[in-house]
């Protein structure tokens, strides 16, 4: 995977309590609990851990993978770059 | 009351407060006068005049997964747990009834205020422009109603009242009207309050109504009735009923409390802080006229009783101009020297101790009254709980900045048949 995959599968890890081993590119975010609001609440987090800004406008977000895509769109077209996962160390005890 | 009207009983009983998170818990302690109230430890304490609080030792994580958790400020949180204990114990039956027949009604002074505090530290603390996402969601209102109605499918009316510190007497109050005249068949009814951020201390603090620390115990700072009282101390907390019809409750064979006899709504239109005599004793008659008795029939009351200097001598003289001579004799108890005020939430929690005093056979104390005041001569049942007097009726009374004035009057299960 990614390491943009690998940050982000972290991050729905710790704060849904979902196994990341579960977690593919293909996995639905209402499927994981993640609904309308979610997405509002995950893409506030993205800022804060990648390190970019998630501009104002409305964007749809089915799976995964459409977030990863999302996401380095945003890195490239604003000059950032993905830390290497932290992996299982991100969770909380 | 009015003979078309319902009788109704008080089935189900939730708190979390400062004297203790279980029904049990919280009339032991308030029959021991244990205080709840304690110094505050928190890295803004130096900068309040007399850091006291009534905290409820509650953990979040133990009741809420992490996804729910960040969408439940903690007044929500304390809705939703004494929520869950009072229907569990009622136990009633949603779906027979009808889920739209089934109401939420309670009463909060500062809504999700923690939030509210949380957002405007980063805007103007931290002078970031990103605020947390569900900041509106956490912080308003009728959030822990909301989430009272969600968690249990309730789609009948879901109301919050906000009347400062008469919120949830009037929540109980408004409920039990709806259920006797025949409009809902169940109630949740009940108060939550969580103000011990630093910006809502810092905001009442600046009121000069806080009680300040009593050298040498500060657990005994909050001094109603007693001469030397200084004020009141924020405590937080929610405690919640399930009112039903009687007849329903008999029929189902549910648990029985206690009986809502009668409310009174009165508003001083006066000053916006100093209460009035002939409003709060309004407020008394009108209970009384709801309930179809004569002041003879209060055996007990549980008073406001706040600690400030205004509250309880109009308080007192409201009483002897509702009660005449026989106001001294009545016990008065003033259990916000143990629990603080929890504002919106201070009359669904007196409301709940009277029940449960009355189902004792106890009239609770009145802590840290050593001191009396000529202005305050009532029988507050100082320092010492009483037990084994039977009170088959009590009125209980919560009064407001803002002047609305709530009394609800309440039966014993003495009143069962």
């Amino acid at each position: 995977m990614t390491p943009t995959f690998d940050k982000l599968r972290d991050i729905l890890a710790r704060d849904y309590r979902i196994a990341p081993e579960l977690l593919t590119p293909e996995s639905l975010l209402e499927e994981m609990g993640v609904d309308s609001l979610g997405v509002a609440e995950l893409l506030f987090n993205i800022e804060d851990e990648f390190k970019i800004a998630v501009p104002p406008e409305p964007v749809t977000l089915a799976t995964l993978g459409d977030v990863v895509g999302y996401i380095d769109g945003l890195i490239q077209a604003q000059g950032t770059a993905v830390a290497p996962s932290q992996g299982a160390m991100t969770l909380p005890a | 009351m009015n003979a078309a009207m319902r009788r109704v009983a008080v089935t189900g009983m939730g708190v979390v407060s400062p004297l203790g998170n279980s029904v049990a818990e919280l009339y032991r302690n308030a029959l021991g006068g244990r205080s709840g109230i304690h110094r505050l430890e928190a890295r803004f304490s130096h900068r309040l005049v007399a850091p006291l609080v009534a905290s409820a030792q509650l953990d979040g994580s133990a009741h809420f997964e992490p996804q729910k958790m960040r969408m439940l400020d903690r007044v929500t949180q304390f809705a939703l747990v004494a929520a869950n204990q009072a229907i569990a114990q009622a136990a009633p039956e949603f779906d027979a009834l009808g889920r739209d027949r089934v109401g939420v009604f309670l009463g909060t002074g500062m809504g999700g205020s923690q939030s509210s505090d949380d957002g405007y530290q980063t805007l103007y603390g931290d002078a970031s422009d990103r605020i947390k996402p569900f900041t509106v969601l956490l912080g308003m209102h009728n959030a822990p109603a909301a989430w009272i109605g969600i968690e249990h499918g309730i789609r009948g009316p879901n109301l919050t009242y906000s009347t400062a510190c008469s919120s949830s007497a009037v929540a109980i109050g408004e409920a039990w009207r709806r259920i006797a005249q025949g409009e809902i068949d169940i109630a949740i009814a009940g108060g939550a309050e969580a103000p011990l951020s630093f910006g809502s201390l810092k905001a009442w603090e600046a009121l000069h109504t806080l009680a300040s620390i009593d050298g040498d115990d500060a657990s005994a700072s909050c001094k109603p009735f007693s001469k030397n009282r200084s004020g009141m101390v924020l405590g937080e907390g929610a405690a919640i009923l399930v009112l039903e019809p009687w007849e329903l409750a008999m029929q189902r064979g549910a648990p029985i409390h206690g009986e809502m006899l009668g409310y009174g709504l009165t508003t001083d239109a006066g000053h916006i802080t100093r209460p009035s005599v002939e409003g709060q004793a309004a407020a008394m008659r009108a209970a009384l006229r709801s309930a179809a008795m004569a002041p003879a029939a209060v055996e007990a009351i549980n008073a406001h009783g706040t600690g400030t200097q205004a509250n309880d001598a109009v308080e007192t003289a409201a009483i002897k101009a509702v009660f005449g001579e026989r106001a001294l004799r009545i016990p008065v108890s003033a259990t916000k020297a143990m629990h603080g005020h929890l504002l919106g939430a201070a009359g669904a929690l007196e409301c709940l101790l009277s029940l449960l005093a009355m189902q004792h056979s106890a009239a609770l104390p009145t802590m840290h009254l050593h001191t009396p005041d000529p202005q305050c001569d009532l029988d507050y049942v100082a320092n010492t709980a009483r037990s084994n007097i039977a009170v088959r009726t009590m009125m209980s009374n919560s009064f407001a900045f803002g002047g609305t004035n709530a009394v609800l009057v309440l039966g014993g299960c003495g009143l069962q048949d």
